[in-house]
Protein backbone atom coordinates (compact mmCIF):
# COMPACT_ATOMS: atom_id res chain seq x y z
CA UNK A 1 0.00 0.00 0.00
CA UNK A 2 1.51 3.36 -0.93
CA UNK A 3 -0.21 5.09 1.96
CA UNK A 4 -3.45 4.70 3.82
CA UNK A 5 -5.58 6.50 1.35
CA UNK A 6 -3.74 6.56 -1.92
CA UNK A 7 -4.14 4.34 -4.96
CA UNK A 8 -5.39 4.02 -8.59
CA UNK A 9 -3.80 5.93 -11.44
CA UNK A 10 -5.78 8.96 -12.54
CA UNK A 11 -7.60 8.19 -15.76
CA UNK A 12 -6.74 10.38 -18.69
CA UNK A 13 -10.28 9.97 -20.00
CA UNK A 14 -11.61 11.35 -16.72
CA UNK A 15 -9.50 14.47 -17.10
CA UNK A 16 -10.62 14.99 -20.69
CA UNK A 17 -14.19 14.67 -19.54
CA UNK A 18 -13.60 17.22 -16.82
CA UNK A 19 -12.12 19.67 -19.34
CA UNK A 20 -15.03 19.20 -21.72
CA UNK A 21 -17.58 19.61 -18.97
CA UNK A 22 -15.97 22.79 -17.75
CA UNK A 23 -15.75 24.15 -21.30
CA UNK A 24 -19.42 23.43 -21.84
CA UNK A 25 -20.32 25.09 -18.61
CA UNK A 26 -18.15 28.10 -19.32
CA UNK A 27 -19.64 28.42 -22.81
CA UNK A 28 -23.05 28.87 -21.29
CA UNK A 29 -22.11 31.64 -18.91
CA UNK A 30 -22.06 35.36 -19.42
CA UNK A 31 -18.65 37.03 -19.68
CA UNK A 32 -19.20 38.82 -16.36
CA UNK A 33 -20.12 35.65 -14.59
CA UNK A 34 -17.05 33.94 -16.06
CA UNK A 35 -14.81 36.75 -14.86
CA UNK A 36 -16.29 36.52 -11.40
CA UNK A 37 -15.77 32.77 -11.35
CA UNK A 38 -12.23 33.21 -12.57
CA UNK A 39 -11.65 35.67 -9.72
CA UNK A 40 -12.96 33.13 -7.24
CA UNK A 41 -10.82 30.42 -8.76
CA UNK A 42 -7.69 32.56 -8.52
CA UNK A 43 -8.43 33.38 -4.90
CA UNK A 44 -8.95 29.72 -4.14
CA UNK A 45 -5.70 28.88 -5.92
CA UNK A 46 -3.87 31.52 -3.93
CA UNK A 47 -5.08 29.97 -0.67
CA UNK A 48 -4.09 26.51 -1.84
CA UNK A 49 -0.66 27.75 -2.92
CA UNK A 50 -0.19 29.26 0.53
CA UNK A 51 -1.07 26.01 2.25
CA UNK A 52 1.19 24.21 -0.21
CA UNK A 53 3.99 26.53 0.96
CA UNK A 54 5.25 27.27 -2.56
CA UNK A 55 6.70 30.60 -1.46
CA UNK A 56 9.10 29.11 1.09
CA UNK A 57 10.95 27.04 -1.49
CA UNK A 58 10.56 29.21 -4.55
CA UNK A 59 11.73 32.52 -3.09
CA UNK A 60 15.43 33.32 -2.96
CA UNK A 61 16.88 34.80 0.23
CA UNK A 62 15.91 38.45 0.15
CA UNK A 63 14.52 38.02 -3.36
CA UNK A 64 11.12 38.31 -5.00
CA UNK A 65 8.36 35.88 -4.21
CA UNK A 66 8.12 32.77 -6.37
CA UNK A 67 11.00 33.79 -8.63
CA UNK A 68 13.06 30.71 -7.66
CA UNK A 69 16.77 30.29 -7.08
CA UNK A 70 16.76 29.04 -3.49
CA UNK A 71 19.46 26.37 -3.16
CA UNK A 72 18.66 22.91 -1.76
CA UNK A 73 21.44 20.69 -0.58
CA UNK A 74 20.74 17.10 -1.53
CA UNK A 75 23.00 14.12 -0.99
CA UNK A 76 23.93 14.42 -4.68
CA UNK A 77 24.61 18.12 -4.97
CA UNK A 78 22.73 21.41 -5.04
CA UNK A 79 19.43 21.92 -6.82
CA UNK A 80 17.86 25.34 -7.17
CA UNK A 81 14.15 25.96 -7.05
CA UNK A 82 12.75 27.40 -10.25
CA UNK A 83 10.92 30.53 -11.24
CA UNK A 84 7.21 29.73 -10.95
CA UNK A 85 5.83 33.19 -11.64
CA UNK A 86 3.72 33.71 -14.75
CA UNK A 87 6.66 35.09 -16.75
CA UNK A 88 6.38 33.48 -20.16
CA UNK A 89 10.09 33.08 -20.84
CA UNK A 90 11.75 32.37 -17.51
CA UNK A 91 8.74 31.31 -15.44
CA UNK A 92 5.85 28.96 -16.07
CA UNK A 93 3.60 31.43 -17.92
CA UNK A 94 3.80 29.34 -21.07
CA UNK A 95 2.54 26.16 -19.36
CA UNK A 96 -0.71 24.75 -20.65
CA UNK A 97 -2.99 23.30 -18.02
CA UNK A 98 -1.82 19.89 -19.10
CA UNK A 99 1.84 20.92 -18.58
CA UNK A 100 1.00 22.21 -15.13
CA UNK A 101 -0.98 19.11 -14.25
CA UNK A 102 1.89 16.83 -15.26
CA UNK A 103 4.42 18.87 -13.27
CA UNK A 104 2.26 18.74 -10.14
CA UNK A 105 1.12 15.15 -10.46
CA UNK A 106 3.86 13.34 -12.31
CA UNK A 107 6.94 15.47 -11.73
CA UNK A 108 7.38 16.08 -15.45
CA UNK A 109 7.76 19.62 -16.74
CA UNK A 110 7.88 20.59 -20.43
CA UNK A 111 11.69 20.64 -19.97
CA UNK A 112 11.94 17.15 -18.55
CA UNK A 113 11.69 15.37 -15.24
CA UNK A 114 11.68 17.42 -12.05
CA UNK A 115 13.85 16.50 -9.13
CA UNK A 116 11.78 15.01 -6.31
CA UNK A 117 12.85 17.97 -4.16
CA UNK A 118 9.66 19.34 -5.70
CA UNK A 119 7.11 17.36 -3.67
CA UNK A 120 5.07 16.00 -6.56
CA UNK A 121 5.21 12.73 -4.65
CA UNK A 122 2.69 14.45 -2.33
CA UNK A 123 1.03 16.92 -4.69
CA UNK A 124 -0.02 14.21 -7.10
CA UNK A 125 -3.02 13.52 -4.88
CA UNK A 126 -4.42 17.00 -5.55
CA UNK A 127 -7.92 16.93 -6.92
CA UNK A 128 -8.40 18.10 -10.47
CA UNK A 129 -10.48 21.05 -9.23
CA UNK A 130 -7.70 22.18 -6.88
CA UNK A 131 -5.06 21.73 -9.56
CA UNK A 132 -7.15 23.99 -11.81
CA UNK A 133 -7.46 26.61 -9.10
CA UNK A 134 -3.70 26.54 -8.56
CA UNK A 135 -3.16 26.86 -12.30
CA UNK A 136 -5.48 29.86 -12.46
CA UNK A 137 -3.57 31.47 -9.61
CA UNK A 138 -0.08 30.85 -10.98
CA UNK A 139 -1.02 32.09 -14.44
CA UNK A 140 -2.13 35.31 -12.79
CA UNK A 141 0.87 35.92 -10.54
CA UNK A 142 3.03 38.92 -11.28
CA UNK A 143 5.49 37.87 -13.97
CA UNK A 144 9.09 38.21 -12.83
CA UNK A 145 11.89 37.77 -15.30
CA UNK A 146 14.57 35.67 -13.70
CA UNK A 147 16.51 32.91 -15.39
CA UNK A 148 16.65 29.59 -13.60
CA UNK A 149 19.95 28.43 -12.18
CA UNK A 150 21.47 25.18 -13.40
CA UNK A 151 21.66 22.53 -10.71
CA UNK A 152 25.01 21.33 -9.41
CA UNK A 153 24.24 17.65 -9.23
CA UNK A 154 27.06 15.16 -9.49
CA UNK A 155 27.29 12.39 -12.07
CA UNK A 156 25.36 10.10 -12.53
CA UNK A 157 22.49 11.78 -10.71
CA UNK A 158 22.66 14.74 -13.08
CA UNK A 159 21.19 12.60 -15.82
CA UNK A 160 17.55 13.42 -15.67
CA UNK A 161 16.73 10.13 -17.35
CA UNK A 162 17.63 8.57 -14.01
CA UNK A 163 14.62 10.35 -12.57
CA UNK A 164 12.42 8.38 -14.92
CA UNK A 165 13.69 5.21 -13.32
CA UNK A 166 13.21 6.75 -9.87
CA UNK A 167 9.64 7.62 -10.74
CA UNK A 168 8.97 4.13 -12.04
CA UNK A 169 10.25 2.70 -8.80
CA UNK A 170 8.82 5.19 -6.34
CA UNK A 171 6.03 7.18 -7.86
CA UNK A 172 2.63 6.52 -9.20
CA UNK A 173 0.10 9.23 -9.95
CA UNK A 174 -2.96 8.29 -7.98
CA UNK A 175 -5.93 10.04 -6.51
CA UNK A 176 -6.80 10.98 -2.98
CA UNK A 177 -9.22 8.48 -1.52
CA UNK A 178 -11.17 9.58 1.49
CA UNK A 179 -11.31 7.19 4.39
CA UNK A 180 -15.02 6.30 4.70
CA UNK A 181 -14.62 5.35 8.35
CA UNK A 182 -13.64 8.93 9.21
CA UNK A 183 -15.49 12.25 9.15
CA UNK A 184 -15.35 14.83 6.38
CA UNK A 185 -13.30 17.09 8.61
CA UNK A 186 -10.73 14.38 9.33
CA UNK A 187 -10.48 13.62 5.62
CA UNK A 188 -10.09 17.29 4.78
CA UNK A 189 -7.28 17.39 7.35
CA UNK A 190 -5.64 14.38 5.79
CA UNK A 191 -5.81 16.04 2.39
CA UNK A 192 -4.35 19.30 3.68
CA UNK A 193 -1.59 17.61 5.67
CA UNK A 194 -0.57 14.86 3.30
CA UNK A 195 -1.18 16.50 -0.05
CA UNK A 196 -0.90 20.27 0.04
CA UNK A 197 1.06 20.53 3.27
CA UNK A 198 3.32 17.69 2.05
CA UNK A 199 4.30 17.15 5.69
CA UNK A 200 5.41 13.60 5.00
CA UNK A 201 8.26 14.84 2.82
CA UNK A 202 10.13 15.89 5.97
CA UNK A 203 8.44 13.92 8.72
CA UNK A 204 8.58 10.49 7.13
CA UNK A 205 11.84 8.55 7.05
CA UNK A 206 13.15 7.59 3.61
CA UNK A 207 14.39 4.32 2.23
CA UNK A 208 17.66 3.69 0.41
CA UNK A 209 16.35 5.23 -2.80
CA UNK A 210 15.23 8.33 -0.84
CA UNK A 211 11.54 7.61 -1.22
CA UNK A 212 9.24 8.01 1.78
CA UNK A 213 8.70 4.77 3.68
CA UNK A 214 4.91 4.36 3.79
CA UNK A 215 5.13 1.96 6.71
CA UNK A 216 6.87 4.64 8.79
CA UNK A 217 4.46 7.44 7.89
CA UNK A 218 5.16 10.56 10.02
CA UNK A 219 7.53 8.79 12.39
CA UNK A 220 10.18 11.50 12.06
CA UNK A 221 13.40 11.85 10.08
CA UNK A 222 16.73 13.62 10.46
CA UNK A 223 17.36 16.42 7.97
CA UNK A 224 20.90 17.76 8.33
CA UNK A 225 21.05 19.34 11.77
CA UNK A 226 17.48 18.81 12.94
CA UNK A 227 15.06 15.99 13.18
CA UNK A 228 11.58 16.56 11.81
CA UNK A 229 9.67 15.16 14.77
CA UNK A 230 7.51 12.12 15.05
CA UNK A 231 4.05 13.54 14.38
CA UNK A 232 2.03 10.36 14.55
CA UNK A 233 -1.19 10.64 16.58
CA UNK A 234 0.28 8.20 19.11
CA UNK A 235 3.23 10.46 19.83
CA UNK A 236 1.28 13.73 19.78
CA UNK A 237 -1.32 12.30 22.14
CA UNK A 238 1.34 10.87 24.43
CA UNK A 239 2.78 14.36 24.74
CA UNK A 240 -0.69 15.76 25.46
CA UNK A 241 -0.88 18.08 22.48
CA UNK A 242 -4.35 19.62 22.37
CA UNK A 243 -6.11 21.10 19.34
CA UNK A 244 -5.40 24.52 20.78
CA UNK A 245 -1.68 23.76 21.26
CA UNK A 246 -1.30 22.74 17.62
CA UNK A 247 -3.32 25.71 16.47
CA UNK A 248 -1.09 28.04 18.46
CA UNK A 249 2.02 26.40 17.06
CA UNK A 250 0.80 26.59 13.47
CA UNK A 251 -0.48 30.14 13.63
CA UNK A 252 2.00 31.78 15.98
CA UNK A 253 5.03 29.50 15.81
CA UNK A 254 4.95 28.78 19.51
CA UNK A 255 2.75 27.10 22.07
CA UNK A 256 3.03 26.00 25.67
CA UNK A 257 4.95 23.00 24.31
CA UNK A 258 7.71 25.04 22.69
CA UNK A 259 8.51 26.90 19.48
CA UNK A 260 9.09 25.69 15.96
CA UNK A 261 12.62 25.99 14.57
CA UNK A 262 14.66 25.12 11.52
CA UNK A 263 12.66 24.27 8.40
CA UNK A 264 9.33 24.47 10.24
CA UNK A 265 9.64 28.20 10.78
CA UNK A 266 8.98 29.19 7.14
CA UNK A 267 6.15 26.64 7.01
CA UNK A 268 4.35 28.43 9.82
CA UNK A 269 5.23 31.86 8.56
CA UNK A 270 4.24 31.43 4.92
CA UNK A 271 1.79 28.61 5.06
CA UNK A 272 0.00 27.19 8.06
CA UNK A 273 -0.67 30.55 9.68
CA UNK A 274 -3.02 31.19 6.72
CA UNK A 275 -5.29 28.22 7.36
CA UNK A 276 -8.95 29.08 7.86
CA UNK A 277 -10.43 28.25 11.24
CA UNK A 278 -12.29 25.30 9.80
CA UNK A 279 -9.30 23.91 7.94
CA UNK A 280 -7.14 24.33 11.03
CA UNK A 281 -9.53 22.20 13.05
CA UNK A 282 -9.52 19.64 10.24
CA UNK A 283 -5.71 19.55 10.31
CA UNK A 284 -5.48 19.18 14.08
CA UNK A 285 -8.26 16.56 14.10
CA UNK A 286 -6.35 14.54 11.54
CA UNK A 287 -2.97 14.88 13.25
CA UNK A 288 -4.37 13.98 16.66
CA UNK A 289 -6.79 11.45 15.15
CA UNK A 290 -9.35 12.88 17.51
CA UNK A 291 -12.14 15.35 16.87
CA UNK A 292 -13.22 15.80 20.43
CA UNK A 293 -11.60 18.38 22.68
CA UNK A 294 -8.57 17.09 24.57
CA UNK A 295 -8.03 17.87 28.22
CA UNK A 296 -4.93 19.98 28.83
CA UNK A 297 -2.83 18.30 31.51
CA UNK A 298 -0.46 20.37 33.68
CA UNK A 299 3.09 20.73 32.33
CA UNK A 300 5.65 18.49 33.99
CA UNK A 301 7.97 19.97 36.59
CA UNK A 302 9.39 17.28 38.84
CA UNK A 303 11.43 19.62 41.04
CA UNK A 304 15.17 20.21 41.11
CA UNK A 305 17.60 17.54 42.18
CA UNK A 306 20.62 19.53 43.26
CA UNK A 307 22.82 16.48 43.42
CA UNK A 308 22.20 15.47 39.82
CA UNK A 309 25.24 16.24 37.67
CA UNK A 310 23.43 18.56 35.23
CA UNK A 311 21.97 20.83 37.90
CA UNK A 312 24.82 23.33 38.08
CA UNK A 313 25.16 23.51 34.32
CA UNK A 314 21.47 24.26 33.98
CA UNK A 315 21.53 26.94 36.64
CA UNK A 316 24.72 28.50 35.30
CA UNK A 317 23.95 28.50 31.60
CA UNK A 318 20.26 28.01 30.93
CA UNK A 319 18.16 29.27 33.84
CA UNK A 320 18.81 32.92 32.97
CA UNK A 321 16.63 32.65 29.88
CA UNK A 322 14.57 29.49 30.37
CA UNK A 323 13.74 30.31 33.97
CA UNK A 324 14.87 28.81 37.22
CA UNK A 325 12.00 26.36 37.17
CA UNK A 326 11.94 26.02 33.40
CA UNK A 327 9.03 28.42 33.07
CA UNK A 328 10.57 30.33 30.14
CA UNK A 329 10.28 34.04 29.51
CA UNK A 330 7.88 35.72 27.09
CA UNK A 331 9.67 37.06 24.03
CA UNK A 332 12.96 35.56 25.14
CA UNK A 333 12.90 31.79 25.51
CA UNK A 334 10.27 29.03 25.53
CA UNK A 335 9.42 27.07 28.66
CA UNK A 336 11.09 23.73 29.25
CA UNK A 337 8.26 22.34 31.34
CA UNK A 338 6.32 20.17 28.93
CA UNK A 339 8.69 21.08 26.12
CA UNK A 340 8.11 18.74 23.20
CA UNK A 341 11.77 18.72 22.14
CA UNK A 342 12.81 17.33 25.51
CA UNK A 343 9.85 15.03 25.85
CA UNK A 344 10.69 12.68 23.00
CA UNK A 345 12.37 9.34 22.99
CA UNK A 346 14.97 10.71 20.54
CA UNK A 347 17.37 13.28 22.01
CA UNK A 348 18.65 14.27 18.60
CA UNK A 349 17.07 17.73 18.57
CA UNK A 350 17.86 18.51 22.20
CA UNK A 351 21.55 17.77 21.61
CA UNK A 352 21.61 19.37 18.21
CA UNK A 353 20.07 22.61 19.52
CA UNK A 354 22.59 22.74 22.34
CA UNK A 355 25.45 22.23 19.90
CA UNK A 356 24.29 24.63 17.20
CA UNK A 357 21.96 27.08 18.92
CA UNK A 358 18.90 28.59 17.26
CA UNK A 359 18.70 31.80 15.27
CA UNK A 360 16.30 34.42 16.59
CA UNK A 361 12.75 34.00 15.40
CA UNK A 362 10.17 36.62 14.70
CA UNK A 363 6.52 35.57 14.58
CA UNK A 364 4.41 38.68 14.64
CA UNK A 365 4.63 42.27 15.72
CA UNK A 366 4.43 41.37 19.38
CA UNK A 367 6.21 38.04 19.55
CA UNK A 368 9.80 37.04 18.89
CA UNK A 369 12.28 34.73 20.53
CA UNK A 370 15.93 35.56 21.04
CA UNK A 371 18.71 33.62 19.46
CA UNK A 372 20.15 30.80 21.54
CA UNK A 373 23.91 30.42 21.35
CA UNK A 374 25.45 27.08 20.39
CA UNK A 375 27.53 25.37 23.07
CA UNK A 376 29.56 23.01 20.90
CA UNK A 377 32.83 24.58 22.02
CA UNK A 378 31.75 25.12 25.58
CA UNK A 379 30.48 21.71 26.67
CA UNK A 380 32.16 18.38 26.22
CA UNK A 381 30.10 15.27 25.60
CA UNK A 382 29.88 14.40 29.28
CA UNK A 383 28.57 17.85 30.21
CA UNK A 384 26.04 17.77 27.38
CA UNK A 385 24.87 14.34 28.47
CA UNK A 386 24.49 15.51 32.06
CA UNK A 387 22.58 18.58 30.98
CA UNK A 388 20.17 16.78 28.65
CA UNK A 389 19.54 14.06 31.21
CA UNK A 390 18.94 16.70 33.85
CA UNK A 391 16.43 18.56 31.73
CA UNK A 392 14.61 15.36 30.84
CA UNK A 393 14.16 14.12 34.39
CA UNK A 394 13.23 17.59 35.59
CA UNK A 395 10.66 18.55 32.94
CA UNK A 396 9.39 15.40 31.27
CA UNK A 397 8.43 11.86 32.14
CA UNK A 398 11.52 10.58 30.30
CA UNK A 399 14.36 8.85 32.09
CA UNK A 400 17.92 10.12 32.54
CA UNK A 401 19.24 7.31 30.40
CA UNK A 402 21.08 9.14 27.64
CA UNK A 403 24.65 7.90 27.32
CA UNK A 404 27.76 9.85 26.39
CA UNK A 405 28.26 7.70 23.31
CA UNK A 406 24.88 8.77 21.94
CA UNK A 407 25.75 12.42 22.37
CA UNK A 408 29.12 11.82 20.78
CA UNK A 409 27.46 10.15 17.78
CA UNK A 410 25.16 13.12 17.27
CA UNK A 411 28.08 15.54 17.52
CA UNK A 412 30.08 13.55 15.00
CA UNK A 413 27.19 13.28 12.53
CA UNK A 414 26.53 16.97 12.94
CA UNK A 415 30.08 17.87 11.98
CA UNK A 416 29.64 15.86 8.82
CA UNK A 417 26.27 17.42 8.06
CA UNK A 418 27.71 20.91 8.44
CA UNK A 419 30.61 20.27 6.08
CA UNK B 1 17.78 25.89 49.41
CA UNK B 2 21.28 27.24 49.25
CA UNK B 3 24.65 26.18 48.01
CA UNK B 4 28.27 27.05 48.63
CA UNK B 5 30.17 28.91 46.00
CA UNK B 6 33.66 30.30 45.67
CA UNK B 7 35.60 32.11 42.98
CA UNK B 8 38.21 34.78 42.42
CA UNK B 9 36.94 38.25 41.60
CA UNK B 10 39.42 40.93 40.61
CA UNK B 11 42.24 38.86 42.11
CA UNK B 12 40.46 38.54 45.46
CA UNK B 13 39.33 35.20 46.76
CA UNK B 14 35.57 35.22 47.39
CA UNK B 15 33.83 32.59 49.51
CA UNK B 16 33.09 29.85 50.12
CA UNK B 17 29.80 31.62 50.69
CA UNK B 18 26.23 30.35 50.93
CA UNK B 19 24.05 31.64 48.14
CA UNK B 20 20.42 30.85 47.37
CA UNK B 21 19.44 28.66 44.47
CA UNK B 22 18.95 30.49 41.21
CA UNK B 23 21.09 33.50 42.10
CA UNK B 24 22.27 35.34 39.00
CA UNK B 25 25.85 36.48 38.79
CA UNK B 26 24.88 40.13 38.47
CA UNK B 27 22.96 39.90 41.76
CA UNK B 28 25.93 38.23 43.37
CA UNK B 29 28.22 41.04 42.25
CA UNK B 30 25.82 43.75 43.40
CA UNK B 31 24.38 42.30 46.57
CA UNK B 32 27.17 40.19 47.99
CA UNK B 33 30.33 41.91 46.78
CA UNK B 34 29.04 45.48 46.42
CA UNK B 35 30.53 45.65 42.94
CA UNK B 36 27.91 47.80 41.25
CA UNK B 37 29.98 48.84 38.23
CA UNK B 38 28.47 45.96 36.27
CA UNK B 39 25.21 47.34 34.96
CA UNK B 40 21.87 45.64 34.54
CA UNK B 41 20.23 46.70 31.27
CA UNK B 42 17.81 44.38 29.54
CA UNK B 43 18.16 41.46 31.91
CA UNK B 44 17.70 39.15 28.96
CA UNK B 45 21.12 38.75 27.43
CA UNK B 46 20.57 41.24 24.65
CA UNK B 47 22.28 44.53 25.52
CA UNK B 48 25.55 43.13 26.89
CA UNK B 49 25.79 45.92 29.46
CA UNK B 50 26.35 43.32 32.19
CA UNK B 51 29.36 41.67 30.51
CA UNK B 52 32.31 40.57 32.66
CA UNK B 53 35.55 38.79 31.80
CA UNK B 54 36.22 35.20 32.81
CA UNK B 55 39.58 33.59 32.41
CA UNK B 56 38.91 30.68 30.16
CA UNK B 57 40.86 27.65 29.07
CA UNK B 58 44.51 28.16 28.02
CA UNK B 59 44.59 31.65 29.49
CA UNK B 60 42.23 32.99 26.81
CA UNK B 61 39.64 35.30 28.30
CA UNK B 62 36.00 35.05 27.46
CA UNK B 63 33.22 37.52 28.04
CA UNK B 64 30.06 36.43 29.81
CA UNK B 65 26.73 38.18 30.37
CA UNK B 66 25.95 38.08 34.06
CA UNK B 67 22.23 38.83 33.85
CA UNK B 68 21.45 35.48 32.27
CA UNK B 69 24.15 33.46 33.97
CA UNK B 70 23.71 31.72 37.26
CA UNK B 71 26.45 32.13 39.83
CA UNK B 72 27.28 28.41 39.36
CA UNK B 73 28.79 29.21 36.01
CA UNK B 74 31.55 31.15 37.75
CA UNK B 75 32.33 28.66 40.49
CA UNK B 76 36.12 28.26 40.93
CA UNK B 77 36.76 30.65 38.03
CA UNK B 78 38.74 33.88 37.80
CA UNK B 79 36.44 36.80 37.09
CA UNK B 80 37.27 40.41 36.20
CA UNK B 81 34.73 43.22 36.48
CA UNK B 82 35.10 46.86 35.54
CA UNK B 83 36.33 47.60 39.09
CA UNK B 84 39.34 45.36 38.49
CA UNK B 85 41.00 47.26 35.67
CA UNK B 86 42.53 50.50 36.98
CA UNK B 87 45.62 50.45 39.20
CA UNK B 88 45.10 51.45 42.81
CA UNK B 89 47.37 52.46 45.62
CA UNK B 90 47.46 50.89 49.07
CA UNK B 91 44.61 53.13 50.17
CA UNK B 92 42.47 51.83 47.35
CA UNK B 93 42.57 55.07 45.39
CA UNK B 94 42.81 54.89 41.62
CA UNK B 95 46.24 55.90 40.38
CA UNK B 96 46.18 54.88 36.77
CA UNK B 97 43.54 53.91 34.19
CA UNK B 98 44.08 51.20 31.61
CA UNK B 99 44.68 52.19 27.97
CA UNK B 100 41.14 51.06 27.15
CA UNK B 101 39.63 53.30 29.79
CA UNK B 102 41.84 56.19 28.65
CA UNK B 103 40.83 55.68 25.02
CA UNK B 104 37.13 55.98 25.86
CA UNK B 105 37.77 59.06 27.99
CA UNK B 106 39.85 60.75 25.32
CA UNK B 107 37.25 60.08 22.65
CA UNK B 108 34.32 61.17 24.81
CA UNK B 109 32.89 57.78 23.94
CA UNK B 110 30.22 57.46 26.59
CA UNK B 111 27.42 59.71 27.65
CA UNK B 112 25.30 58.31 30.48
CA UNK B 113 27.84 55.56 31.03
CA UNK B 114 25.38 52.71 31.54
CA UNK B 115 26.84 50.58 28.77
CA UNK B 116 30.44 51.55 29.45
CA UNK B 117 31.62 48.77 31.70
CA UNK B 118 30.40 46.25 29.15
CA UNK B 119 32.31 48.02 26.38
CA UNK B 120 35.42 48.20 28.55
CA UNK B 121 35.38 44.51 29.35
CA UNK B 122 34.67 43.43 25.80
CA UNK B 123 37.41 45.70 24.43
CA UNK B 124 39.89 44.54 27.05
CA UNK B 125 39.23 40.92 26.14
CA UNK B 126 39.60 41.83 22.48
CA UNK B 127 42.97 43.52 23.09
CA UNK B 128 44.20 40.44 24.94
CA UNK B 129 43.07 38.22 22.12
CA UNK B 130 44.80 40.37 19.52
CA UNK B 131 48.02 40.34 21.55
CA UNK B 132 48.00 36.56 21.16
CA UNK B 133 46.77 36.55 17.55
CA UNK B 134 47.38 39.85 15.73
CA UNK B 135 45.25 40.81 12.73
CA UNK B 136 46.04 42.56 9.46
CA UNK B 137 45.64 46.33 9.73
CA UNK B 138 43.11 46.22 6.93
CA UNK B 139 40.86 43.96 9.01
CA UNK B 140 40.83 46.00 12.20
CA UNK B 141 37.44 47.59 11.61
CA UNK B 142 35.87 44.26 10.88
CA UNK B 143 37.36 42.71 14.02
CA UNK B 144 36.02 45.57 16.14
CA UNK B 145 32.63 45.28 14.55
CA UNK B 146 32.49 41.57 15.31
CA UNK B 147 33.55 42.03 18.90
CA UNK B 148 31.36 45.00 19.79
CA UNK B 149 28.34 44.72 17.57
CA UNK B 150 26.12 43.13 20.23
CA UNK B 151 26.73 45.94 22.71
CA UNK B 152 23.86 48.35 22.83
CA UNK B 153 24.38 51.97 23.79
CA UNK B 154 21.07 53.68 24.32
CA UNK B 155 22.77 57.06 24.08
CA UNK B 156 23.98 55.92 20.65
CA UNK B 157 27.66 56.57 21.28
CA UNK B 158 28.71 53.89 18.84
CA UNK B 159 30.86 56.01 16.53
CA UNK B 160 33.01 57.31 19.34
CA UNK B 161 33.33 53.93 20.97
CA UNK B 162 34.38 52.28 17.71
CA UNK B 163 36.73 55.14 16.88
CA UNK B 164 38.35 54.93 20.31
CA UNK B 165 38.92 51.18 19.99
CA UNK B 166 40.28 51.54 16.47
CA UNK B 167 42.82 54.20 17.47
CA UNK B 168 43.86 52.16 20.46
CA UNK B 169 44.42 48.97 18.49
CA UNK B 170 46.31 50.71 15.70
CA UNK B 171 48.52 52.52 18.21
CA UNK B 172 49.30 49.52 20.38
CA UNK B 173 52.34 47.55 19.31
CA UNK B 174 51.89 43.90 18.43
CA UNK B 175 48.16 43.82 17.81
CA UNK B 176 48.28 44.30 14.05
CA UNK B 177 50.62 43.56 11.20
S1 LIG C 1 21.66 43.28 31.16
FE1 LIG C 1 22.76 41.53 30.62
S2 LIG C 1 22.70 41.58 28.50
FE2 LIG C 1 21.47 43.25 29.03
S1 LIG D 1 26.46 55.83 27.13
FE1 LIG D 1 24.42 55.69 27.73
S2 LIG D 1 23.91 53.73 27.14
FE2 LIG D 1 25.80 53.95 26.29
Amino acid sequence: MKATDLSKPAGFARQIKAVLVSLLILGGLSAAQAAQDQGGLIAQGKYLAEIGDCVACHTPQGGRELSGGLPFETPFGIVYSTNITSDKETGIGYYSYRDFYRAMHEGISPNGNLYPAMPYTSYHLLTDADTRALYAYFMNTKPIRQENKASEISFPFNIRMGLKAWNMMNHEDSEFIANPAKSDSWNRGSYLVNVLGHCGECHTPRNTTFAMKPEAHFQGAVLDTFEASNITPQELNRQNWTHEDLKQLFTKGYSRKGTVFGGMYPVVYHSYSHLTEQDMRAVTSYLLDNEADIEELPLAFNGHDKDAPGYNIYMGYCAGCHGQDGEGRPNVAPALAGNATLDRSSVFNAVSLLLNGIVSQHYNSTTSFYAMPGYAEKFDDQQLTDLVNYMRITWTGQKADIRVTEVNDIRTNMKQALH
Amino acid sequence: MSQQIQMTVNDQQVGPVDVPEGLKMIEFLHEYLNLTGTKFGCGAGVCHACTVIVEGKNGVSEVVRTCISGVERFADKKVRTVEGHAKRNAAGEITELTPVQMAFLEHFSFQCGWCTSGFINETTALMERLAKAPVATANVEQVIEEALKEHICRCTGYVKYYQGVKDLILNTKGLTY
